[in-house]
């Protein structure tokens, strides 16, 4: 049962708009920290709560009404000099808007939100009567009861506002009221808004709804709401993911322009088909034949680019929601940390923006917890007191790279191999062949931490071995650069998009496999007489580094029938490594097609090749992990029927 | 003036859910000559474009708030015979008498339905018929 049944439409559309507009919110109240004078400021976030007020009044979430309304007040007050900003008033209002937003979270789950904490609510009703918030426990009045808002919303229409008006607009303009401003006053009887259907009878008359006014000023009376339901067994329910999506209008009007070309095309082409049919050939014909396919390709190619387009949002929609988590987290932490975003406007595929969410919010969490020192740290070792947490987004070519860097401790590769021995990852003899890069990347090490998370801070049951999983899903890369004394970079290389795949197709005899492109350093020619056997393996040193070769036939545990001649140098995260093929055929963008149920073990997906041939995409990661134990990955494959 | 279908509105809010509903509850009376313009002064812009014969406004927005379009609009020769409706939050005496005070032909607060919307636009057919 949907307590919106009706308005589902608009519930999205207002629960998208008012998520943007709380982002801002958020990132303008980090902002009046450091200025909290600036009217400017104090103006846009009143007139954000006053926006999300005016819509949840339609949807009849007289909850949020509740809570905007007071903290909107709250700014009234504020901008106009009668109270002035304290951390403690400050709390206070990161506390409504936190309330606000697990309201938007029980709107989307489609039900009407909980009354606000009783505690937030009185806090806010304090500061409004000029009381500083204490931290009292919750007023008097039993929290699932509406609270009388009317007695502490002071500048809003009191029980006994209500008749004067008339009155008083006669002294003002000195004429008497007339009909249709005499109504001015008069407020619907706030029935469910958009779902009523037209009607003929006049709504309701002006006494009864002075009356029912004067009870709800804000909505909804107390008898309307639906029955309060658990809400800690709703927030628990997993969040349904965001299925719709902003497009700029113009971006869909090239679509349709391109689809329409492509439509002339088509006509084009036809035309030529029935003329090739009937018999012509002459070079014209064919000219023409040629021209169209040409056309045709170019037309298709912009399409899907335009298309891949629709798909792509600016990041900043997801960056905006950290500053003010990096502020409460160094709050908590006592330390004094600025998170400076850069490259908001770069643009990345929505479905990544998702999936990103939870791993930057890691890494965030990480710099700020883990990365930059308390403030006495930093004044010992002649550092500015406020540290600097970037997070910055552009577009490198194909790739959309992602940095978070912090001005902190940095990290010691020494300490990582000590901590990574220790705990038992890795061992003595493995800890000192490991180069700088290879240390630092210990830390992505499942059961790796370099400090007790003792604070909930980092918590989260995430590591930062999930953080490259989350990323690596995405077909990313993520790399450490630290400097002991300062700081640390994190660095997310990601593809524009995951529908299209870069890959390299190699062929083991007649079969061509797919190789995610992103993998590949180069590739070289295997001469046998360089390959060495060490330690019963065959390696081969190319550039002073000494590489393992592994037979893609091996791999996938097919019969050996010739001398591999040509190598793929390799690079996953891991490991690096040569992987032995019989021949090439060349590179190309799939498009993805997932096994859905049926997908054996080290495939990530197929794709069509121009001639028809179906083509393994490899997952290197799976191949590479069941390595050795081989056999169930080799006996999927071959069970596998091309076509 | 009577309720012509044909009439050409401009819904005016800085936020869009808010101009749909708008624009819905004009649909359900009949209303479907509706465009929208995101503040005070893309509003003033189109209006000055001609054509529009009824504004539905919002009063808080960036740029050009309400109240100062609905006093443009009144200080503009060729705009200040538009009917107005002014849209608010709440009904705060001060501003209704400032709403008065400019020239607003209506005012309505949210939430509201098809009905008090229907009920407000006649009372100003009304009178603009009558004048």
């Amino acid at each position: 049962m949907s307590d919106f049944s009706g308005m589902e439409d608009l519930l999205q559309d207002f629960l998208q708009e008012a998520h943007d507009l709380l982002s801002d919110v958020d990132n303008k109240l980090v902002d009046l920290e450091k200025t909290p004078d600036d009217k400017g400021l104090l103006n846009d976030i009143f007139r954000g709560f006053h926006t999300v007020k005016g819509g949840a009044g339609f949807l009849n979430a007289s909850e949020l009404v509740t809570l905007c309304h007071l903290t909107e007040n709250l700014f009234d007050r504020l901008r106009n000099g009668e109270l002035q900003l304290t951390a403690e008033l400050m709390d206070v209002i990161m506390d409504a808007t936190k309330g606000v937003r697990e309201m938007f979270g029980e709107l989307g789950q489609m039900v009407q939100p909980q009354p606000a904490e009783s505690r937030v609510i009185a806090a806010l009703q304090g500061a409004l009567n000029g009381e500083m918030p204490s931290g009292a426990p919750a007023p008097v009045e039993p929290p699932p009861v509406i609270v009388p808002l009317a007695s502490g919303a002071p500048t809003s229409a009191g029980a006994s506002g209500e008749p004067d008006w008339n009155q008083l607009h006669e002294v003002v303009t000195g004429q008497a009221v007339k009909a249709a401003e005499g109504e001015l006053i008069t407020r619907a009887e706030a029935a469910p808004a958009v779902a009523a259907k037209p009607s003929a009878t006049p709504v309701a008359r002006a006494d009864a709804e002075a009356d029912s006014q004067a009870a709800s000023p804000y909505g909804r009376r107390t008898s309307d709401r639906p029955n309060p339901q658990p809400a800690a067994a709703r927030r628990t329910e997993e969040r349904a993911r965001e299925n719709t999506i902003r497009v700029d209008t113009s971006r869909l009007d090239q679509v349709l322009n391109l689809s329409g070309e492509i439509g002339l095309t088509k006509n084009r082409l036809t035309s030529l088909r029935a003329d090739i049919l009937a018999g012509k050939s002459d070079s014209e014909t064919l000219h023409a034949l040629d021209q169209a396919v040409s056309q045709l390709d170019l037309l298709v190619s912009d399409l899907q680019n335009s298309v891949m387009k629709t798909r792509m949002q600016p990041i900043g929609r997801l960056f905006q929601k950290y500053p003010r988590i990096a502020r409460d987290l160094a709050r908590q932490l006592g330390k004094d940390v600025e998170l400076v975003l850069a490259g908001e406007e770069t643009e990345v595929d929505k479905t990544m923006i998702e999936d990103l969410a939870d791993p930057l919010i890691h890494l965030i969490r990480n710099a700020v917890d883990h990365g930059v020192e308390l403030p006495d740290e930093r004044a010992a070792a002649g550092k500015p007191a406020k540290s600097l947490v970037r997070l910055e987004a552009r577009q490198e070519g194909d790739h959309i790279v992602l940095i978070i860097a912090d001005d902190g401790k940095g990290m010691s590769a020494e300490r990582i191999r000590a901590k990574a021995v220790d705990k038992g990852l890795i061992s003595e003899e493995e800890a000192n062949t490991l180069d700088e890069r290879q240390s630092l990347n210990l830390i992505f090490l499942p059961g790796f931490s370099t400090k007790a998370q003792v604070s909930d801070v980092s918590g989260r049951g995430v590591g930062m071995d999930v953080v490259k999983t989350n990323i690596q899903k995405l077909n990313g890369s993520v790399e450490i650069r630290s400097e002991p004394g300062k700081g640390s970079v994190f660095l997310i290389s990601l593809p524009l998009t995951l529908a299209i795949l870069p890959v390299l197709l190699v062929l083991l005899g007649d079969q061509p496999f797919a190789l995610p492109l992103s993998l590949v350093r180069e590739i070289l020619p295997i001469d046998q007489q360089r390959i060495q056997e060490v330690g019963g393996k065959e390696t081969m040193v190319v550039r002073g580094e000494v590489l393992p070769i592994i037979s893609l036939a091996r791999m996938l545990g097919w019969p050996l029938v010739r001398t591999p001649e040509y190598g793929v140098f390799m690079q996953t995260a891991e490991r690096s490594f040569i992987l032995s093929v019989d021949s090439f055929a060349g590179r190309d963008d799939a498009v993805i097609k997932s096994l859905e149920d049926f997908r054996p073990k080290g495939v990530a997906g197929v794709t069509t090749l121009s001639n028809g041939q179906i083509v393994l995409i490899l997952d290197m990661k799976e191949l590479l992990t069941d390595l050795g134990q081989h056999g169930e990955v080799g006996t999927a494959i071959r069970n596998f029927e091309f076509g | 003036m009577a309720a012509d279908p044909k009439t050409r509105f401009l819904v005016v809010d800085d936020f869009s859910t808010m101009r749909r509903i708008v624009r819905n509850l004009l649909k359900e009376l009949g209303f479907t000559n509706v465009d929208e313009a995101e503040d005070g002064a893309i509003a003033l812009q189109k209006l000055q474009n001609g054509g529009f014969e009824f504004v539905v406004t919002d009063w808080n927005m960036p740029n050009m708030d309400g109240l100062t379009l609905l006093q443009t609009i009144r200080a503009t020769p060729t705009l200040k015979h538009l009917p107005v409706l002014m849209i608010t939050a709440e009904a705060k005496k001060e501003n209704i008498i400032a709403a008065a005070q400019a020239g607003a032909s209506g005012y309505i607060v949210k939430p509201f339905t098809a009905g008090t919307l229907s009920e407000k636009l006649n009372k100003i057919f009304e009178k603009f018929g009558q004048a």
